[in-house]
């Protein structure tokens, strides 16, 4: 996917000329690939359980119907959120957008970074998609942007870890 | 959006403080109870340092109160059931049972101290300290693993002189050197004379201020003295305490008027807990004293173990006002602050604690005077604040009142808290990354919270339900002042600037 210009959250506080960069459709197959990891074999487990204590019909009807829309709205919701993961990279920081629910907005001064991890799970690496995670001397940086090619995701790193070197700042 | 004034006045001119000990050197050291022991400087045939050749001994003391505090516990009801049971010893049967346990328990503590002392000797051979070439610590110890630590002076955050209770009756103390890291990062001395340890602080303080190692001991000047009262009286004001002492007397009041007495052991525990508490806490912090000296601020306390803290300014990352509902009609807050890698370790929550304490209970001129010497920039009358706006109700009934951010040209603070209120201050220059976060209620009302990330430690600095479109304005500003804040920021190696 191409950068766009200006991402419609942002439009009181960035220049117009960053670039906001998406993160790879991938992502999503990712996620789903986890969901169904977790949410089918919970139904089997009901179904099971239901079977083997011969539980009234109802109520496993009603787990069931339950994980079911939980399955459904975490489907949908996977898409919007993978859709909303962005970075961009500005001048002196980097910032790192995302989230639907709870929205949030990172602001990570090259010259604070300490170390940039790339990182790629069992699933992640089948699809092909890295994460970026950078780290700062606080812990509560929450700084990861999933989802990235694996050649994006090592150019980053390389421009992010060239972008530290030179406006490194002790503690 | 409303302006709304300052937390505290400004720092009025410094009233004479009540000093304590009169004494200006009285920080870290005069505290051995008699036994001084000649010799030091000890050096090994490799030109090491070594530490002070009674260490053993003074290990296998501090055997005696552990070991008389485990048979208290155990309770002397039990204690004289096992001098029952020690017969077939002339000696012993000739004695009360009471007093049979007693030497028996004497003679196992004394057994022990001989291990102790066999194994700390054997420590003590592999232990050594020195500066190498490059002007950075080196420690060696370990006599089955070899152990090699380098420490970079650059990095040294803080400092500390300790003195456990058994070390003070040979004048002798420990000496803690923290750098900023993750796990068990520091460096223990144990043991030196205090005359040793005051000079083994002084030198690496030096080099870590970037002076020349013979640099002499800095002087310094005694800025503030916690009275006990005032410590015993916030100890017993805090909301916790205060709560958990009310329900006790409302257990006890029910349980006389009822004469239903199966509350009383709810009672034992409600009103026992937090009496224990701050009895050692008030045992911790005994004659709480902040003084002044080009290397730091120092910081001494304690009855039976007292610890001398040096808190370099430019190693402070942040610092938080606390201030309980029951201590602001005196006016009295506490201060802790983040140090980079101090407080962090897993290991033990009550060091934690102490170690990131900046003066547990002080007025608040007492309290801006002492942080005015960490953070000379640091100002909060000349602060802009942004309050939370009216609808942030709906999100925190009962704080927002108190939500808001702040800044001026140096630093950035936020507020938040109702019934412990909080005062929370990063210099711009050490804003590690700024955030903006938005939950779905805080959007439904339009609001949003940022975040200024420090390093690890008791401070948090979170501007709470903020209005979203400034919250979002305030952040990116914030990341900006960071930026400058940094460039001209020189207290990494503070004396030479």
């Amino acid at each position: 996917m191409p950068p766009v210009n200006i991402d419609e959250t942002f439009t009181t506080t960035t220049d117009p000329s960053d670039l906001w960069h998406p993160v790879s459709p991938k992502l999503v197959t990712a996620r789903r690939i986890v969901l169904l990891f977790t949410l089918v074999p919970l139904a089997l487990f009901v179904i099971v359980l239901a079977w083997v204590l011969e539980l009234p019909v109802t109520i496993a009807a009603i787990v069931l119907g339950v994980d079911a829309i939980a399955f459904i709205w975490a489907w949908w919701l996977i898409g919007r959120r993978v859709r909303s993961y962005a970075y961009c990279e500005r001048g002196e920081d980097l910032l790192v957008s995302s989230g639907i629910l709870f929205r949030r907005l990172v602001i990570v001064p090259y010259g604070r970074m300490q170390l940039v991890d790339v990182k790629a799970g069992p699933i992640d690496r089948t699809l092909g998609i890295t994460t970026v995670q950078l780290h700062t001397a606080a812990a509560t940086t929450d700084a990861a942007i999933p989802g990235l090619e694996p050649q994006v995701a090592a150019d980053l790193r390389d421009r992010l870890a060239r972008r530290g070197e030179s406006r490194s700042a002790g503690l | 959006m409303s302006e709304i004034p300052a937390a505290r006045p400004e720092p009025v001119e410094t009233e004479p403080v009540e000093t304590g000990p009169a004494d200006p050197s009285a920080i870290g050291d005069d505290l051995g109870l008699g036994l001084a022991v000649p010799g030091s400087r000890l050096i090994d045939s490799q030109g090491h340092r070594k530490v002070h050749p009674i260490s053993p001994l003074v290990h296998a003391v501090a055997v005696f109160p552990a070991l008389a505090g485990v048979s208290i516990a155990a309770g002397i009801q039990r204690v004289s059931s096992v001098g029952e049971q020690l017969t077939g010893f002339p000696i012993l049967d000739a004695l009360p049972p009471i007093a049979a346990a007693i030497l028996a328990i004497a003679v196992l503590a004394a057994l022990l101290a001989v291990i102790v002392a066999g194994f700390q000797y054997l420590e003590w051979r592999a232990f050594s300290f020195w500066f190498d070439d490059d002007g950075d610590f080196r420690v060696q110890s370990g006599v089955l693993i070899k152990q090699q630590r380098r420490v970079q002076v650059s990095r040294i955050q803080t400092v500390d002189v300790t003195q456990p209770f058994a070390a003070r009756l040979f004048s002798m103390a420990a000496v803690v050197i923290e750098v900023a890291g993750q796990d068990d990062s520091r460096v223990r001395l144990k043991y030196v004379t205090l005359a040793d340890a005051r000079e083994i602080r002084r030198e690496v303080l030096a080099r870590s201020a970037g002076l020349s190692s013979d640099t002499s001991e800095a002087p310094q000047n005694i800025v503030t003295h916690v009275p006990a009262r005032q410590l015993a009286l916030s100890l017993l004001l805090r909301v916790s305490t205060a709560g958990l002492l009310l329900i006790t007397i409302a257990i006890i009041a029910v349980s006389y008027l009822t004469e239903g007495w199966g509350g009383i052991g709810v009672a034992l525990v409600t009103g026992g807990v937090p009496l224990i508490i701050v009895l050692s806490e008030f045992v911790r912090y005994y004659g709480f004293t902040v003084a002044e000296s080009p290397d730091g601020v120092r910081l001494r306390y304690g009855l039976f173990r007292t610890e001398s803290r040096t808190v370099p300014p430019g190693r402070v990352q942040a610092i938080d006002y606390v201030e309980p509902l029951l201590w602001r009609r005196a006016g009295w807050a506490r201060v802790r602050v983040t140090i980079a890698g101090v407080g962090t370790e897993s290991s033990n929550s009550n060091n934690q604690r102490s170690e990131t304490l900046l003066l547990p209970v002080a007025t608040v001129d007492q309290a801006t005077d002492v942080v005015a010497r960490i953070l000379p920039n640091l100002d909060t009358s000349s602060f802009v604040w942004i309050a939370a706006p009216a609808r942030a109700r709906r999100r925190s009934p009962i704080q927002w009142r108190n939500l808001a951010v702040g800044w001026d040209e140096h630093s950035f603070a936020i507020r938040r808290g109702r019934i412990t209120r909080h005062l929370a201050v990063v210099p711009h220059a050490r804003t590690q990354s700024v955030r903006w976060t938005q939950g779905p209620w805080e959007r439904a009302l339009r609001l949003a919270s940022m975040h200024v990330d420090v390093t690890p430690g008791p401070v948090s600095v979170s501007g709470l339900h903020l209005d979203a479109d400034v919250t979002r304005t305030i952040a990116f500003h914030q990341a900006d002042a960071a930026r400058l804040g940094r460039q001209t920021d020189h207290s990494i190696r503070w004396a030479q600037s």
